[in-house]
């Protein structure tokens, strides 16, 4: 559970991209990969957040955010694109795209970076090759656990409440049952 | 007439029993069969929700289910002890009028029967109606405080001393109190 939190501070956007010449009148990706999840737990849903914020004087081209880090084995994915493509980010502006995946193990888990590939500039020879920000490990922590921490557990309320009701109920309405009996005969003797 | 005889055997044995803390084989087994299954039933709170280690924690689960069911049942004891003779006096005239009832058609019994039966009667209900309350009042008490010690004043506890603590508090507390002032 330490380790899960942990992640959370992983936030921090890591610079990507190298410096050339031509920055002024190239895009800068900047991406970051977040997992949203205060708790890991086995088959229950994680929330990835990439997000792309373009920090140079150009629109990004043909911007591919590819994550290889989830393995079908591990994980059984959700919702949202593990290989997302984003035509255009504006310059001074950022993008967000969203994954859920659902483990299918507990244990630790290293979240490791996702790739990203663009243009920088509309005429560039070749695509920029970046990488986004690493969540780093986290534990993954079984379902039973988690159930039995966070459950209000009302089903084994309802149980106890089952077990200990004969062994009130029982004495207490045949003590009753013989309490009325008796006090009913007392009243009607009062009376004549 | 030895049909009379084996019931006036019998009532004498009641009347004895009704100046003792002695109870019967029957009520005994009755009170040590109740208090072991109240005392049982808690191991199923710390197991699911205070998720206790059951293996590790089998023999203390074992000698505090033995010892409290020791102490519940000797409060059962008690209690209907003291109740017995309150609810004796209570139920006296509406027991005469039932037997009276009853026994008015059958005119050859004398009038010294007739006083034993009902007297034969009145110990049995007032037996009944203690056995009953007590073991009710006695488990209503040793739940409520078991909750309440756990779940309130030893929840910081680890679960298994919590078990110990709190089982072994709310019995004795339950014996302790049984012996001391009689109910109201």
């Amino acid at each position: 559970m330490k380790y899960s939190a942990v992640l959370l501070g992983l936030a921090a956007i890591l610079a990507i991209g190298r410096c050339e010449d031509e920055v002024n009148e190239a895009a800068h990706l900047l991406v970051s990969k977040q997992i949203l999840n205060r708790y890991l737990v086995e088959t229950m849903d994680i929330v990835v957040k990439y997000t792309v914020h373009n920090v140079g004087n150009s629109a990004a081209l043909e911007v591919e955010i590819t994550d290889n880090s989830f393995h079908p084995d591990n994980f059984a994915h959700i919702s949202g694109e593990l290989n997302a493509r984003i035509d255009r980010v504006p310059p001074g502006t950022n993008v967000s795209h969203t994954v859920v995946v659902r483990p299918r193990k507990y244990g630790y888990f290293n979240f490791t970076a996702a790739e990203v590939l663009y243009r920088r500039t509309e005429d560039a020879p070749r695509m920029q090759v970046a990488v986004s920000s690493e969540p780093g490990e986290g534990l993954v922590v079984a379902f039973r656990d988690y159930d039995k921490k966070f459950s209000s557990h009302v089903i084994d309320w309802a149980a106890f409440a089952v077990m200990t009701l004969p062994s009130l109920a029982i004495p207490f309405a045949l003590w009753y049952s013989s309490k009325s009996k008796y006090e009913k005969l007392s009243k009607s003797t009062k009376k004549h | 007439m030895s049909g009379k005889s084996k019931a006036f055997t019998k009532e004498e044995e009641l009347l004895l029993q009704d100046f003792s803390r002695n109870v019967s084989t029957k009520s005994s087994a009755l009170f040590y069969g109740n208090a072991f299954i109240v005392s049982a039933i808690p191991i199923w709170l710390f197991w699911r929700i205070h998720l206790i280690d059951l293996y590790s924690s089998l023999i203390s689960f074992v000698l505090v289910t033995i010892a409290s069911t020791y102490l519940v049942a000797l409060a059962y004891k008690n209690t209907k002890f003291v109740l017995k003779h309150k609810i004796a006096v209570k139920r006296e005239d509406a027991v005469t009028r039932e037997m009276n009832r009853k026994l008015a058609e059958d005119k050859k019994m004398s009038k010294k029967e007739k006083d034993e039966r009902i007297l034969w009667k009145k110990n049995e209900v007032a037996d009944y109606e203690a056995t009953t309350f007590s073991i009710f009042y006695n488990n209503a008490i040793f739940l409520a405080l078991v909750i309440l010690l756990s779940f309130y004043i030893l929840r910081t506890f680890s679960p298994a001393a919590n078990y110990t603590i709190s089982i072994g508090t709310a019995s004795g507390l339950l014996a302790l109190l049984s012996t001391g002032t009689p109910l109201s």
